[in-house]
């Protein structure tokens, strides 16, 4: 018997099951067929790609850099990882070729300096560069080592690894055109002086000997414990070099503890620590100095510049006060400068004519405010015809009284103003040898009584001839007064004579009443009637002026008397003046 | 190259200097013994065919132990005790220095050079002081300067042992 779930025909069961089947898995089933189909068709295992991978990378890198910039990250993370994890791997395999190529790079670092500097001075006729030429070609050393010599800063020249202990070499570097020297020996003969020192100066071993020179060089010591590192360098060396040796010796001291720890005098471990010593090595030639410099340089340059500015305008203007000095002198009246000369340190020096009448040269200068200290003049006397020279001569030769003036005109000295007798008389004599002067003129003097006659004259100018109101008649007391006057007028005549002879000036006045031509004819009859009087005391008429003045240009009132009393009168006023020659007017 | 520091020691006028004069690479004067106390010098020799360089620093001696500078003994891998055969205190004080020298490098191989061979009519020294010297590990050799007799020897001797040792 058969359950109702049975299939109805046993031949159908497989086809319906293909059937469904089909239904449900048919897409997938055909996918997977046609995957495997691919796969067949690439026909590769992992053994295959590992038999093509490296074909197919060589390709890649052939066809363009798509393969190299896929891997580049992976690479950097990879070799990032590892340095990490292990770095003296990575760092002992670029050793080798890591150490030649920085001394490569150094080596032509160097020769490219020196080529260049070369260049330059080639090219260059400086003093120094040809000096430099002349030094390379007599001594015979190649002109770039002269050029290093002359213009080095400094130049770490060796570089010594030594065991601290032993004192045996470990390495040595030296720059390329050094000869080797025993640097074995000289690692040594260190190392014993260093403990030579240490034990004189009982200092530490650390604290030994850090840094000595000789001559040129300067060897700088940098210990460490294992081993010290010393360099040799010519020329001033850098403070900073000392760290950099420091950090060197560190370095050395880390990269290479394992055959420090195993030491026993082979020093071939440490060849590998040449790369890093020459790094030590080191050349800095004038040109390579940082273009700043420190401030105190720039201030003494700053200070120096001040100074040639000082020192400038000093010299301008003492040149132009020296000019202004010397103008002053040309200027001064009995001065010739023949010769004005300038010294380097001030000393001056001044050459010419002076007439001794002249001025002084240095009161002139001192005048001026010129420093005369270092005036050196020289003066030859001579004879000025400079008017004023010529005038102080003839002043000196004439004793000219003060309140005279004197002029120059071309060869003839005009004398105004007024001058006593003697002088007048004796004027024109001494006037007579006196050079450069041919007339000395004396028309426009007026003479004056000598002053032993003075007050003679005086008192007859103090007389005056007093009158009664509207009379021109002498009263008794007017007539001894003519009379007094009339003696001394005779007696001034009497002295002055016969050169010289006296004038009298008679003024008549009038009180102010009455009208002004009746006083105009008292006052001259007045002055008349004085005049006849004192010609008849024997005073010459010729002398004697009379005029009327009437009621105008009034006297001031005299002492004891009222302005109209003493206007009512005759005033005297006796002067001398040049004698009539005989022959002339009547005496 | 192996390089090895060598001690040179012996008391006043032993000849130290003498010794090594004729068969070593000198850089510096003599002059350094009196003033500096010691005067490095290079000796390269041959063990198993590799290069040895001994760097022999010939310390100053005038009396012995009392003078010697100790700070120059340290480091070295060789000692070498010169011993004036026509002069016996020479030898017979030798044990002072050997006492003073262990203490400064431990131990280390040594040579005793019984120098100035040449000398046969001075000689000064007996049987029973060469036997006294063998009672210490170190190798004894008949040396002379002049006529170089055991010079590279004892040389040779110390470079192969010190090469040994380590």
């Amino acid at each position: 018997m058969t359950g109702p779930a049975e299939p109805p025909e046993s031949a159908d069961a497989p086809r319906q099951l293909a059937e469904l089947r089909e239904i449900l898995v048919g897409g997938e089933r055909r996918a997977i067929e046609e995957l495997r189909g691919r796969l067949d068709a690439l026909g590769l295992t992992p053994e295959e790609v590992a038999e093509q991978l490296p074909d197919a990378i060589a390709l890649g890198a052939s066809r363009d850099d798509r393969l190299a910039r896929a891997l580049t990250p992976t690479l950097e993370r990879a070799i990032g990882e590892s340095v990490e994890r292990n770095p003296d791997r990575i760092a002992q395999a670029i050793y080798p070729s890591l150490g030649p190529a920085v001394r490569k790079a150094i080596a032509e670092a160097l020769a490219g300096l020196v080529a260049g500097i070369n260049h330059a001075i080639e090219h260059s006729l400086s003093w120094q560069g040809l000096k430099w030429r002349v030094e390379s070609w007599r001594t015979g050393v190649p002109f770039p080592q002269v050029v290093m010599t002359h213009a080095l800063v400094y130049r770490v020249e060796q570089v010594y690894l030594i065991h601290a202990e032993t004192g045996l070499l470990l390495a040595h570097v030296a720059a390329p055109d050094l000869a080797a020297p025993d640097a074995d020996l000289i690692s040594g003969m260190l190392t014993a002086i260093r403990d030579f020192v240490s034990d004189s100066f009982d200092a530490g071993r650390e604290g030994g000997l850090r840094e000595f020179a000789v001559g040129e060089l300067t060897v700088m010591v940098e210990p460490g414990p294992r081993a010290l590192l010393a360099a040799v360098v010519r020329g001033q060396a850098p403070p900073a070099l000392l760290g950099r040796l420091q950090a060197t010796l560190e370095t050395v001291h880390f990269r290479f503890a394992a055959p420090f720890a195993r030491f026993g005098g082979d020093a071939a471990p440490f060849e590998a620590a040449k790369p890093l010593l020459a790094e030590c090595l080191e050349t800095r030639l004038e040109t390579d100095r940082p273009r700043q410099r420190s401030l105190a340089p720039r201030i003494a340059w700053a200070l120096v510049l001040v100074l040639v500015v000082v020192l400038v305008v000093l010299a301008v203007r003492s040149h132009r006060r020296w000019r202004r000095a010397v103008d002053a002198l040309r200027a001064q009246p009995g001065l010739v400068v023949l010769r004005a000369d300038r010294g380097v340190f001030r000393g001056w020096r001044i050459e010419g004519l002076r007439d001794p009448l002249a001025a002084e040269p240095a009161a002139v200068l001192a005048g001026l405010g010129v420093d005369t200290a270092g005036l050196r003049g020289s003066w030859k006397p001579y004879v000025s015809a400079d008017p004023p020279v010529v005038l102080a001569r003839v002043r000196r030769a004439v004793v000219v009284p003060p309140d005279l003036q004197l002029t120059l005109a071309g060869d003839t000295v005009t004398a105004t103003g007024s001058a006593d007798l003697a002088w007048l008389a004796e004027a024109s004599r001494r006037a007579a040898g006196v050079a450069g002067v041919a007339r000395l003129d004396l028309s426009r003097v007026a003479p004056r009584f000598p002053a032993a006659l003075q007050p003679l004259a005086d008192s007859v100018d103090a007389a005056l001839v007093l009158f009664a109101p509207g009379s021109a008649a002498l009263s008794p007391e007017a007539a001894a007064t003519v009379r007094a006057a009339a003696a001394r007028l005779r007696r001034l005549q009497a002295a002055v004579a016969p050169a010289w002879a006296i004038a009298v000036a008679l003024v008549g006045r009038t009180d102010t009443t009455g009208s002004h031509e009746t006083n105009r004819s008292l006052s001259e009859e007045r002055a008349r009637a004085v005049a006849r009087v004192l010609a008849g005391l024997g005073v010459a008429p010729a002398a004697l002026a009379p005029s009327g003045a009437g009621a105008e240009a009034p006297l001031p009132a005299a002492a004891g008397l009222d302005l109209a009393g003493t206007n009512r009168s005759v005033a005297l006023a006796v002067r001398v003046r040049p004698a009539v020659p005989e022959g002339g007017r009547a005496p | 190259m192996i390089q090895k520091k060598v001690c040179m020691v012996g008391f006043f006028a032993t000849g130290k200097t003498c010794l090594v004069r004729r068969f070593v690479h000198s850089k510096f004067s003599e002059k350094y013994l009196s003033t500096v106390g010691v005067k490095i010098d290079r000796k390269e020799v041959a063990v198993d065919g590799q290069p040895v360089n001994l760097l022999l620093w010939d310390l100053e001696g005038r009396d012995g132990e009392q003078d010697l500078q100790l700070s120059y003994l340290r480091g070295a891998s060789g000692v070498i005790y010169v011993v004036d055969g026509t002069r016996r205190e020479t030898c017979t004080r030798l044990k002072e220095l050997r006492h003073a020298v262990r203490a400064a490098v431990g131990d280390t191989p040594a040579v005793v050079a019984l120098n100035k061979a040449d000398l046969t009519d001075q000689w000064a020294l007996t049987g029973a002081d060469t036997d006294a010297l063998a009672a210490f590990p170190w190798h004894v050799f008949t040396t002379s300067a002049k006529t170089g007799d055991g010079v590279e020897a004892a040389f040779l001797w110390l470079a192969e042992n010190m090469v040994k040792a380590t």
